[in-house]
């Protein structure tokens, strides 16, 4: 970078940022584990604090309940029914039930356990059996810690005093993987966004790219940070800056070229009139044929020689945009016949059979009159002198389509051989004018003759 | 009385050949090499032929400042009319314009031009055909048997008109305008109608006219 201000740095490019969020995503992939169970576990242990502290441990429940049946020794069923309501409020996840001195069964918490109305010694064996079941811890305390008053029971489902170790046993692989899809998840947000924000300078660039001011130079873009796309913006607008330097410098070129070949098609005319001047007194000597005829040549090479200056500026100012251009709603038809009528006399002069059609009605168009007049005139003076030979010409102007002007010779063709081949220029001038005016012409050209159609298009 | 041209040209070269060869068509010439004085001496010519690349004050500023100290003499300017420069587009001051290097012969028909159409050539009768016209006395008489024609002040206008612009091919738009004095209307109708009237005093045939001749689809012309 040798005209860079900023040098190229691994800092600054975009590719070690990249690089940086792959490998801290890489490097967080091993840490999940831990630190997912890490985060779990302090969790559990901050729920379990609340959750299952008042079962605390079996062992801690049973001596309760066994606590709780002696001191209900002797007291009324309505004692015992609102002890155990409040003790199920301490342990909703605990159900209970009490059974009488006569094996009633008396309140169940919660309602509809099944459990029969009256015990008998079988039943009684058997829960006592079932009791035994792991996965549900029951306790059994007689009323007043003595047989034959009757006697309550607990049931816990073991869930309730177990370790959060044991728990996250049974949840390590939901664990591993929902730690490995949130860091997944995690990269390709922070890779989205890394390439989002990408895109939208590169988005930004383009659309200063592609929206050129009224110079037809984009305008410069503000440069950020000093990466890539930053750089790219740098060089966008060093290029910008240079473009219109050379603008400048080139608008500065043709403006001094244009004021040369303006002056030079003074200076060179003056001297040619002079010269005409000289050949005209020489032509008032007696003079030989041989003599005269010379004269008139050297008179023809001059006209055709100011025709050329006259072309060669035209054609300067034309393809350089300084040619005034005054747009107006001009009658082709009344244009074109005055303009006719100023060449009827030339081409009578040349003995040119003349045919001459123009509609009555007004046909409008808009544009400058004299550039259309110009152009006629080219047209016309390349018939007048390229096409004597089929001593026809035809000036018409058809109604069809919006207005045609046709000009046509039998002369032949624009290929032919003639005399002042040069004179190609005037052509061409007629031809840009047309395309600044938007009107098309369309040139027929044979051995037998040239047609010129200039119409709206 | 010959008439008077003023000529402005800096270049000797050509000032000296034109003003001979004027001078020798019967005009009498005042050169002068720059524009400086031009302005007081246009009261008293006829014509002015005017250079527009002049050292000083340049041909344009010059003839603005002719046409408004003699806004009747006509001006030729010797330039390109669809030339070059801005400054020409607004170039009301000129008759008419001649390019470099035009030929003396040119020079001298379109002096003749404008002094027709200035009215100069205040001649006292003009020939054409077998008519005699006399501008002054706004009459036309019969050669052959010398009575007047009796013509409407308009007929009048559009013969003078032709004589005016002898040679030139006139459109019946520049008839109009030029005579009426308003702006041709689409389709109209009236100039046909007033010639053919003309026509029928002035022509020995007007089936076959001689006088004013008519060029189909662009208009008529009197020949020289």
């Amino acid at each position: 970078m040798r005209n860079g201000r900023r040098r190229f740095s691994l800092k600054n490019s975009l590719m070690t940022k990249y690089l940086l969020i792959i490998v801290s995503a890489l490097v967080l992939i091993p840490f999940v584990y831990p630190l997912i169970a890490v985060l779990l576990t302090v969790q559990i242990w901050a729920g379990h604090h609340g959750d299952t502290e008042p079962y605390r441990s079996a062992s801690h429940l049973e001596s309760i309940w066994h606590e709780e049946a002696a001191r209900l020794d002797g007291a009324t069923p309505e004692k015992i029914d609102a002890e155990l309501r409040r003790l199920k409020s301490v342990y909703p996840k605990a159900s209970m039930f009490w059974v009488d001195a006569s094996g009633r069964t008396r309140l169940r918490l919660p309602d509809g356990q099944e459990v029969p109305a009256q015990w008998s010694v079988p039943y009684t064996v058997q829960f006592m059996k079932e009791a035994s079941n792991f996965r549900i811890f029951t306790v059994v305390a007689f009323l007043g810690d003595k047989p034959g008053h009757g006697f309550m029971v607990l049931k816990v489902p073991r869930e309730a005093f177990e370790s959060p170790a044991a728990i996250m046993d049974a949840r390590q692989g939901t664990i591993l993987i929902s730690g490995i899809l949130i860091v997944l998840g995690l990269f390709l947000f922070v890779s989205l966004l890394f390439f989002y924000r990408i895109r939208r300078r590169l988005v930004l660039l383009q659309q200063a790219m592609s929206e050129p001011t009224d110079s037809g130079i984009p305008s410069p873009v503000e440069t950020g940070r000093s990466d890539e796309i930053g750089r790219l913006e740098q060089s966008f607008n060093e290029m910008i800056r240079k473009l219109e330097r050379s603008r400048e410098r080139e608008a500065e070129e043709e403006a001094l070229r244009r004021d040369l070949i303006a002056k030079l098609s003074h200076d060179l005319r003056t001297p040619l009139t002079a010269i005409r001047g000289h050949a005209y007194s020489l032509g008032q000597e007696k003079l030989s044929d041989k003599g005269r005829e010379s004269l008139r040549l050297i008179d023809r090479k001059i006209d055709y020689l100011g025709r050329l200056i006259e072309n060669l500026l035209s054609f300067t100012l034309l393809t350089s945009g300084k040619y005034p251009y005054r747009p107006q709603r001009v009658d082709i038809v009344r244009m074109a016949k005055t303009l006719f009528a100023g060449w009827y006399p030339a081409f009578e002069q040349a003995g040119f059979e003349i045919d001459s059609d123009l509609p009555e009605t007004a046909i409008y168009w808009e544009l400058d009159p004299q550039w259309l007049e110009r152009v006629l005139d080219n047209y016309l003076q390349n018939v007048l002198r390229h096409a004597q030979s089929g001593r026809y010409v035809g000036l018409k102007v058809s109604e069809a389509d919006g207005g045609t002007i046709i000009i046509e010779d039998r002369g032949p063709g624009m290929t032919g051989e003639s005399e002042e081949k040069g004179a190609g220029i005037g052509l061409s001038i007629a031809a840009l004018m047309l395309r600044d005016m938007r009107l098309q012409s369309e040139v027929l050209s044979g051995p037998e003759g040239t047609t010129v159609r200039i119409s709206r298009g | 009385m010959a008439k008077r041209v003023l000529y402005i040209e800096d270049d000797a070269d050509i000032g000296q050949w034109v003003k001979e060869d004027l001078e020798r068509r019967g005009y009498e010439v005042e050169w002068l090499q720059s524009g400086d004085r031009a302005a007081e001496r246009a009261a008293q010519a006829d014509l002015v032929v005017l250079d527009v690349m002049l050292p000083g004050l340049d041909g344009f500023t010059i003839g603005q400042r002719l046409k408004r100290e003699a806004p009747n003499v006509p001006i030729l300017m010797l330039s390109a009319r669809t030339s070059v420069d801005d400054k020409l587009q607004g170039l009301q001051f000129a008759d008419d314009y001649l390019t470099k290097p035009f030929h003396p012969d040119e020079l001298a028909a379109r002096l003749e031009v404008l002094q027709r159409r200035y009215g100069l050539s205040a001649e006292q009768q003009i020939q054409c055909g077998h008519l005699l016209i006399k501008p002054e006395l706004q009459t036309v008489i019969d050669g052959r048997t010398n009575e007047e024609i009796p013509l409407t002040a308009k007929q009048l206008q559009i013969l003078m008109y032709f004589l005016r612009n002898r040679g030139l091919i006139l459109t019946k738009e520049q008839i109009y305008e030029a005579v009426w004095g308003e702006p041709y209307m689409e389709g109209d109708k009236t100039v046909n109608v007033h010639i053919r009237y003309l026509r029928e005093k002035i022509e020995l045939d007007p089936s076959n006219p001689q006088i004013i001749e008519t060029i189909r689809g662009i208009g008529y012309r009197v020949r020289p």
